[in-house]
């Protein structure tokens, strides 16, 4: 067994924000072990207040860069629930068929330009590109894809401007959504290609289990992406629901010394979001394509080893497309036209919660009578995985000294444990720095 | 087709100067022959609009130039060396200078590329550009608009 270990994971690489892994072994004896996070609080729910309902979400949506389609819904929804605006069926769809834009672009870069560097063993994607140069290619070609995806929907892809209280601002052609669908068709080949790359590295993914309770919205029409209740399902495999409405009961939020970031637990001492925790709750709704890959792979629910949620993306890619193939046939069959925006009935608090790519989005917003906010508060899954993130490396490293493994091997096992959270930490400023050159 | 692109966070104050830029053009259909488009704080989707048919870039950003706060430069990426303290590419806090090295290496056609970059004087949490870069925006909007139509 390692018995003298010094790991120090200084702004962990790879993720989205900084977070750093410290753990300190002495004689045999874990002495810390925290997943810290240093990142500054960002106050958006102070910078609503006393904003207009219209402006709220284009407010929000810059919380994130990755998922701002994601917080872009979740403020809508809020907001409509609080001004009891009731949106069309075809709205309905279309905000689903955007929310499956934002996964599978979020899934593609996640699992190529964040995870596969590992299974490559490569520091990032940039070695890869002459090794690996077409699977660089057809990542970027399924980026492309997803970007311009989520831009024909939104307007653009991060902080879509299309889509607003009580509807569509601006609605894409009848010939646009034909050529969308089209593009969802020619992409299998490059979806195959994945599967294929995935099954080439998959037993490079560590075997870790720890069992713990997985939160997801769920609903028993559809596979939750857009909508649905709060649901979680624990480890024996009970599933309890309750109203997003109740979301703080859920969430439960608290303080630790070493995270500025809140921390959150429901039933057991942590609880998952994210993608394996949708896998988890709601796999018989996959689409059958999905199910069919999940099989192959011999994934099924409920798995508890954290570094299959790359795994579940994966599987979450072909449900996003196929259930967009079908999104927009029916879009199309049912009279596709541009509507007016649904406007507000009343004032009062709302909530609205989505399903981003790394789990469950919470928006809660008041309104007075002259529509204005009075007050906001966003929790977002990154936040609600914190203190499982915690128990895994409490759980994972006595497994890996007692495996004698040395330092390095620990760091990375770590390091990709964090990772496969694909955790988005925060949206920290990315100016650039630079000198003249003489 | 030319596009400007607005890089930044739209939360972190002066770091939202090159969306700003971008969103005023569209919003005011300023847009002649060029077309604005915001990147936010995912600059790899650059990559997206480096296209054989792509004829210019002018991307905005605020840029740590070691000028007084407010002050601007026009240059091109070959013009300088990134001093960002970033090890590996990463998603969201990148490097736009690395993302063009990266489209180079994958073969992807480099168009001419300019950066409007503006020393910021602010970046903590607000929704305000700072007094500084608040009192030139005009300045900079017109620089950015002669950028991208000039030569055409």
């Amino acid at each position: 067994m390692t018995q003298n270990l010094s790991i120090n994971v200084h702004h962990l690489t790879r993720v989205e924000g900084h977070g750093n892994i410290v753990v300190d072994v002495k004689n045999g004896k874990i002495e810390k072990m925290q997943w810290q996070v240093p990142e500054a609080p960002r106050f958006f729910e102070a910078m609503v207040r006393g904003r207009h309902y219209t402006e709220v979400a284009r407010i929000t949506s810059r919380i994130c860069g990755i998922c701002s389609i994601g917080h872009t819904l979740a403020s809508v929804k809020a907001t409509e629930n609080a001004l009891g605006i009731q949106i069309s069926p075809q709205t309905y769809k279309l905000r689903t068929l955007i929310k499956h834009a934002e996964n599978f672009d979020s899934h593609v870069l996640h699992i190529y330009f964040l995870v596969a560097p590992d299974l490559f063993s490569a520091p990032s994607v940039f070695p890869l590109v002459p090794t690996h140069t077409e699977v660089v290619v057809r990542a970027l070609r399924m980026k492309r894809l997803g970007h311009e995806w989520g831009s024909l929907l939104g307007g653009r892809t991060t902080h879509p401007n299309r889509v607003i209280p009580g509807g569509f601002a601006e609605y894409p052609t009848e010939a646009e959504l034909r050529n969308l669908r089209q593009r969802l068709v020619d992409v299998q080949p490059d979806i195959d290609a994945t599967i294929q790359t995935v099954l080439s590295v998959a037993d490079k993914l560590p075997s870790f289990e720890r069992p713990t309770e997985y939160m997801a919205l769920s609903s028993d029409k559809e596979y939750s992406l857009y909508d649905g209740v709060i649901q979680t399902v624990m480890p024996d495999g009970t599933k309890q629901r309750w109203p997003v409405s109740q979301y703080k009961s859920c969430t439960n939020e608290y303080v630790v010394p070493q995270s500025t970031a809140k921390y959150t637990k429901n039933k057991m001492g942590s609880y998952m979001a994210g993608a394996l925790a949708r896998f988890n709750n709601n796999y018989a709704q996959l689409h059958p394509e999905a199910k069919k890959l999940a099989e192959a792979l011999k994934f099924k629910p409920l798995c508890f080893n954290p570094y299959m949620n790359s795994v579940a993306q994966l599987v979450e890619i072909v449900h996003s497309v196929k259930d967009s193939i079908r999104l927009i046939d029916e879009v199309l069959g049912a009279g596709y036209k541009p509507e007016e925006l649904a406007k507000p009935t009343k004032h009062g608090q709302g909530q609205g919660g989505v399903e981003v790519p790394r789990g469950i989005l919470f928006h809660d917003y008041g309104y007075d009578k002259d529509l204005m906010c009075t007050g906001g508060n966003c929790i977002i899954p990154t936040n609600q995985n914190h203190a499982n993130i915690q128990l895994d490396l409490e759980a994972l490293v006595p497994k890996l000294l007692a495996a004698d493994k040395d330092e390095k091997s620990i760091e990375l096992g770590l390091e990709m444990l964090v990772r496969a959270y694909d955790p988005c930490i925060s949206c920290s400023t990315h100016y650039l720095k630079v000198e003249f050159k003489r | 087709m030319r596009y400007i692109i607005g890089l930044g966070s739209y939360s972190q104050a002066d770091d939202s100067i090159g969306l700003r830029i971008v969103e005023h053009i569209a919003q005011n259909g300023l847009e002649r022959g060029f077309e604005a488009v915001s990147l936010a704080d995912e600059g790899m989707r650059l990559l997206f609009y480096l296209n054989r048919g792509t004829e210019k870039i002018l991307l905005v950003d605020a840029v740590d130039l070691g000028l007084p706060p407010g002050e601007y430069r026009l240059f091109k990426p070959e013009e300088v060396e990134s001093r960002k303290e970033l090890k590996r590419l990463t998603t969201h806090e990148s490097d736009i200078l690395a993302i063009l090295r990266f489209a180079a290496s994958l073969g992807h056609s480099i168009p001419p590329v300019t950066i409007l970059g503006i020393q910021p004087a602010d970046l903590g949490p607000g929704l305000e550009l700072s007094p500084a870069l608040q009192a030139r925006f005009d300045t900079y909007l017109r620089v950015a608009l002669e950028e991208v139509i000039k030569g055409g």
